[in-house]
């Protein structure tokens, strides 16, 4: 590892913070919202992102972990082609979903741009990593979403 | 369906209920077929001994109209030994304390009396799904051509969400839809309250967006009406002109004595067809129209599968596809040039502005059909719905269900029941198969069919010439005596204008769906004449 180990941590130490500000997000809206699904399914993301503030906390300590993580062959850009939908107390589970997967995409953009913009091959690849590592988080809630997104009512 | 036609064949347990398969779906039912062979459990719930009964584990054969007795009553037996899928119930379903306390107002000894299936079947039927690891739950016509259509669809799905088998590949709950693209046609937003792909009219935001995408304003705020209610108002000028694309409208709607004066009320009605029908009589202008064959397109089928038709014909004279004559007709009335050149334009158009089709091209599909949903040019489709356990309100909500008469019983005066259908040979009002000589030879003329327990009782053997009578009307045809009927229990189509089940079929509809409640009527039978012709034929050539 030749990269410097001070901008090292200093990456995993943002990600980790942008995952405790994804955690107190999905918490606070997790009390506001009315329906108990979707009240559930924001919690139960909150606790997916401690999830992984604990792994970065690893990757961090070992940055080889990071490049043994398994990332997605395939982007089907669900995400991307769905409109992101305003907070509401009222909102429904598809929607719910749709809020965290587009945050997940914000987070697969701003990873994919830090690697773009980084000059030094060790940090590029760190933030290609952590670009993969999102996209993996991207991907299981769009799965999710497919599956309840575009219901057949009429 | 919430799965595929394929899972079948892998199915271990299969439930078919109100479904023809091997007549009205002959293909999906070489799946069923195949999964029997390797050893699948099929149970067939049928009120007619069909062909498919004779690979079935058990026929159930329930009386016409009592689906929800029969499935509540599983129900009840299935929480009774504990079998529900109580980890599915916990975690997947909103109100399970609810169903089970609804069903035990349907214990199987209750139950029996209503569906008149023997106790000791339905709790052999209810072991065996309340044991399996999935089943895989088909349904058709006779399930929804009821006033309680959708109670039955409800019913069902409560079914399924007890024993926990959405989501679960070779389970879910699978409406083998009829006709080649009533899916597509559905999914294009050939309903009175959607556009494409499920954007309801009456929604703001899909209207701005529509608005905005085609260039207008003013798209209404109202869904439109059903088919029923459009035929209905046109007796109070409420309707006022009909356009009808290929639908042969008198003879397939319940009641035609009653469809004709609705029709004939309406001050002006266009007819679109490729053959003249009973219904083409009646209009005021006839247009033609291209047949399959002859125009580039898409189907959509029954597992959301969007698959590419091609041109092969040149259509006759100057026949044109009708997106074409629609477009003309835009200019003509409004002066609105709809700009297409093309069915692909037309598809490009319709896929940009939809949801679950965005992904889906003409290139994409050129070989082999994609699933819906799929939104994006780079998503593969979906062969299987709801594998997270989830729905789109979230958690599954169990509906409340209870056993509707149906609107028409025997009584004295008309003492059998008439249950309706398809038969292999023919298709839909038969305005195609009926121009098809093969097909008319091997199935020339509409058949009664008739339990031998009756038939003994009248005197009438198959081929006999008989009288079928309703409050609505009569038809004469010939009697086929089968077992395929129980006692007390008349069949036939309608096919045949000239001796059609809809002249018969009472026009009261589901409250939700307008569905009309085809699968039962009261009627009388009376011997007409001997029969005078060989009829050794019939058996052979009126089963698949």
């Amino acid at each position: 590892m030749n990269m410097d180990k001070t901008r090292l941590d200093q990456i995993f130490s943002d990600a980790i913070e942008r995952e405790i500000e994804a955690y107190e997000f999905y918490l606070a809206v997790s009390q506001k919202v009315t329906n108990p699904d979707v009240k559930k399914t924001f919690a139960e993301l909150a606790l997916e992102e401690l999830g992984h503030k604990e792994l970065l906390a690893r990757f961090k300590s070992d940055p080889v972990l990071l490049t043994k993580i398994n990332i997605p062959s395939q982007d089907y850009k669900v995400s991307e082609a769905t409109e992101l939908p305003k907070f509401d107390i009222n909102m429904k589970p598809a929607d719910a979903i749709a809020l965290a997967m587009k945050k997940e995409e914000e987070a697969v953009r701003f990873y994919r741009g830090m690697a773009a913009i980084s000059e030094d091959a060790e940090v590029k690849s760190q933030f290609e990593y952590l670009a993969g590592m999102e996209l993996g988080h991207k991907t299981r809630l769009e799965n999710v979403f497919i599956g309840i997104g575009y219901p057949e009512v009429f | 369906m919430t799965n595929s036609i394929r899972e079948l064949e892998d199915a271990k347990v299969i439930f078919v209920i109100g479904s023809n398969t091997t007549e009205a779906h002959p293909v999906i039912s070489y799946y069923i077929k195949r999964a029997v062979k390797r050893g699948a459990i099929l149970i067939v719930n049928d009120p007619r001994r069909i062909d498919l009964t004779e690979w079935a584990t058990i026929h159930v054969q329930h009386k016409p109209g009592t689906d929800i007795a029969y499935i509540n009553g599983l129900m009840n037996e299935i929480f009774k030994n504990g079998w529900e899928d109580k980890e599915y119930l916990k975690e997947h379903t909103e109100n399970p304390d609810e169903i089970r306390e609804w069903v035990k107002d349907y214990p199987v000894e209750k139950a029996s009396e209503i569906c008149g299936v023997p106790v000791e079947t339905m709790k052999k039927v209810a072991k065996i799904l309340g044991e399996a690891k999935v089943t895989s739950v088909c349904y058709t016509l006779g399930i929804t051509e009821h006033i309680c259509g959708t109670d039955n669809v409800k019913t069902l799905a409560n079914l399924q969400m007890v024993l926990g088998n959405i989501g679960s590949y070779a389970g879910g709950l699978n409406p083998l839809r009829g006709q080649n693209n009533v899916q597509g046609a559905c999914d294009m937003g050939a309903l009175p309250n959607v556009y494409q792909t499920y954007q309801a009219v009456d929604n703001p935001a899909v209207r701005e967006k529509f608005e905005k995408d085609w260039g207008v304003t003013g798209l209404s705020e109202k869904p439109g009406y059903k088919m029923p209610t459009m035929l209905h108002k046109a007796l109070d000028g409420g309707t006022k002109i009909l356009y009808c694309i290929g639908d042969n409208t008198v003879q397939t709607e319940p009641h035609i004595a009653h469809t004709i004066k609705e029709i004939e009320a309406l001050e002006f009605f266009v007819c679109v067809d490729i053959f003249p029908t009973i219904t083409t009589a009646y209009a005021d202008v006839i247009l033609p129209d291209c047949a399959w064959g002859e125009v580039d397109g898409t189907f959509t089928n029954t597992e959301r599968r969007v698959q590419r038709i091609r041109k092969v014909l040149e259509p006759p004279g100057d026949v044109r596809p009708h997106w074409w004559v629609l477009q003309e007709l835009a200019k003509r009335i409004n002066g609105y040039d709809l700009g297409f050149t093309s069915e692909e334009a037309v598809f490009e158009d319709m896929r940009r502005a939809s949801t679950s089709y965005a992904g889906i091209t003409y290139e994409r599909i050129e070989d082999v059909g994609l699933q819906w949903p799929c939104p994006t040019l780079e998503h593969p489709g979906t062969p299987l719905l709801h594998t997270s356990g989830n729905f789109t309100r979230g958690r599954g909500l169990f509906h409340h269900t209870v056993h509707i008469p149906p609107a028409e019983m025997p009584d004295a005066e008309y003492p059998f029941c008439l249950s309706t259908g398809r038969r292999l040979w023919h298709y839909h009002s038969a305005t195609q198969t009926r121009n098809s000589v093969g097909l008319e030879e091997l199935f020339p003329e509409e058949l009664m069919e008739i339990s031998p327990v009756d038939a003994e009782r009248l005197g009438i053997k198959t081929g006999d010439v008989i009288k079928a009578t309703s409050r609505r009307g009569e038809i004469t045809l010939k009697a086929w005596v089968t077992d395929r009927s129980a006692p007390g229990v008349c069949w036939c189509a309608f096919h045949f204008v000239e001796a059609c089940a809809n002249t018969l079929t009472i026009d009261r509809f589901d409250p939700v769906t307008e569905t009309a409640e085809y699968k039962v009527c009261a009627i009388k039978i009376e011997k007409v004449a001997d029969g005078v012709e060989p009829v050794s034929w019939v058996p052979r050539q009126a089963r698949p």
